[in-house]
């Protein structure tokens, strides 16, 4: 017959729980129902600890988005950034590396890309895109239209705010600016083709704010007088 | 037709989603740690992609609320970054970003709570005592078979702060006492306290609901069979 007790038991359950079972222990429950119980308990709940450990998701798209907004306005990212040592599998700069490199990162591209989150999540809403992937969709078409309309406005600010600009700069602008458009057409042909794809939509976002940020820079060197 | 590249050089904003298609090997992460430090926009992109979905889980297990997790996620990751160039690498990075986590939600579940405690507080009187209830009189229901991860998300979210951040540090995220205990600046031993305390107030909470359903099953019952008489 085993000396332990119920409560001597309890007081080694998380020793028990963690494999270190004492021959005490082992006679105690071989007797004790109640205890018995208390282990297969914790062992139910363990177990369920388990399944909800494997269930783990990424934030959506906009917490980023709404970060690095934040982390610009704050100053914390800079453009130019001078590595001591680069490393060779740095991302290569691209397109219009040779037309921004020497540029600061303009505020203003912090302000359009805020403006932007701001309407997409309004329109979309991250909850109900977990919730409802029918009324998500519905939600993309709608701010993905409205982000467009945007884009549009804020376009026809950029293009006035450089007209006083050099004219090879501005040449250069529009030329990146129709690449952007064509990502942006293409993408939105991805989404129309396949609304339910949340990579496709993914990238159309993404376009939009590298349009909206291209922008951001179009007028903050028309402002400039660059 | 799906856009399969991403045009170089633009801002890679948004991207992030997309966690798993990135190649998360492409640069060490003292690498990216180093050019965070010196303001590069693509390190803390990076460092966001190879921690953001752990730190969001751990919000989410947390508060329970999609909304409130994401949230806390980006406070987490903007305390990081505001200090990202202190770091000097004497404790592992992640254990640093999980501190910083986990400090973020215990500071809101605190103000939610309308109560400005410490850790060691946060706790229920009658188990300050550091010996468990236990109450011999009731039936016990067994929870084995019985409870499902929803079932146990619910009881969670009814622990207090202290015992939920352990609990879901310890059993659910898996981190050891030790690592628990450098997150939440308190002792191993309180950890263990903490943990012991919480898994048997979750016991009583899940029995409880099984009661509950099981007395609603015998109304639901009661009621079918008067109906029929």
């Amino acid at each position: 017959m085993s000396k332990m007790g119920c409560n001597e038991f309890l007081n080694q359950l998380d020793a028990w729980m963690e494999g270190e079972r004492t021959a005490d222990a082992r006679a105690h429950l071989h007797e004790c129902a109640h205890c018995r119980g208390l282990v297969a308990d914790m062992d139910a709940i363990r177990q369920t600890a388990g399944v909800w450990a494997a269930e783990e998701a990424d934030p959506p798209a906009h917490v980023w988005v709404s970060l690095r907004a934040r982390l610009e306005q704050e100053g914390l990212i800079r453009d130019e950034v001078h590595v001591d040592e680069p490393s060779r599998t740095e991302r290569p700069r691209g397109w219009f590396a040779g037309i921004f490199g020497a540029v600061p990162r303009p505020a203003l591209a912090g302000a359009y890309l805020l403006a932007l989150v701001t309407v997409s999540v309004a329109l979309t809403g991250p909850s109900t895109k977990q919730l409802n992937e029918s009324r998500w969709i519905r939600g993309t078409q709608d701010s993905t239209g409205t982000l467009s309309a945007q884009l549009q406005n804020a376009e026809r600010d950029s293009v006035s705010a450089m007209a006083e600009s050099d004219p090879v700069v501005t040449a250069s602008l529009h030329d990146n600016l129709a690449i952007v458009d064509n990502y942006i057409a293409l993408c939105e042909k991805s989404v129309r083709e396949e609304p339910e794809n949340e990579i496709a939509r993914d990238y159309l976002y993404d376009a939009y704010e590298q349009k909206a940020d291209l922008l951001a820079q179009m007028t903050e060197r028309g402002v400039n007088g660059r | 037709m799906r856009p399969t590249h991403r045009i170089e050089g633009c801002v890679p904003t948004g991207s992030v989603a997309r966690t798993r298609r990135i190649e998360t090997g492409e640069v060490p992460e003292a690498e990216s740690i180093r050019r965070a430090q010196q303001g590069d926009a693509a390190a803390f992109e990076r460092l966001y992609v190879l921690h953001s979905r752990r730190v969001y889980s751990l919000c989410l297990r947390m508060v329970g609320n999609t909304a409130e997790a994401e949230d806390l996620t980006q406070e987490a990751f903007l305390q990081l970054f505001r200090k990202i160039a202190t770091f000097r690498g004497e404790s592992a990075f992640s254990t640093w970003l999980h501190r910083l986590a986990v400090n973020v939600v215990l500071m809101k579940l605190r103000k939610k709570s309308g109560k400005e405690t410490s850790l060691e507080q946060v706790t229920e009187p009658d188990e300050e005592s550091g010996t468990p209830r236990r109450d011999f009189g009731a039936p016990d229901l067994v929870l084995s078979g019985s409870i499902d991860r929803v079932n146990l998300q619910r009881a969670v979210e009814q622990l207090p702060p202290g015992y939920k951040s352990v609990f879901v540090l310890h059993d659910v995220q898996g981190y050891e006492h030790n690592e628990i205990a450098e997150m939440m600046g308190c002792s191993i031993g309180n950890s263990k306290s903490q943990l012991h305390k919480a898994r048997m107030r979750l016991r009583d909470l899940l029995q409880e609901e099984l009661r509950s359903k099981a007395r609603e099953d015998r109304r639901a019952a009661g009621s079918a069979s008067g109906s029929e008489g």
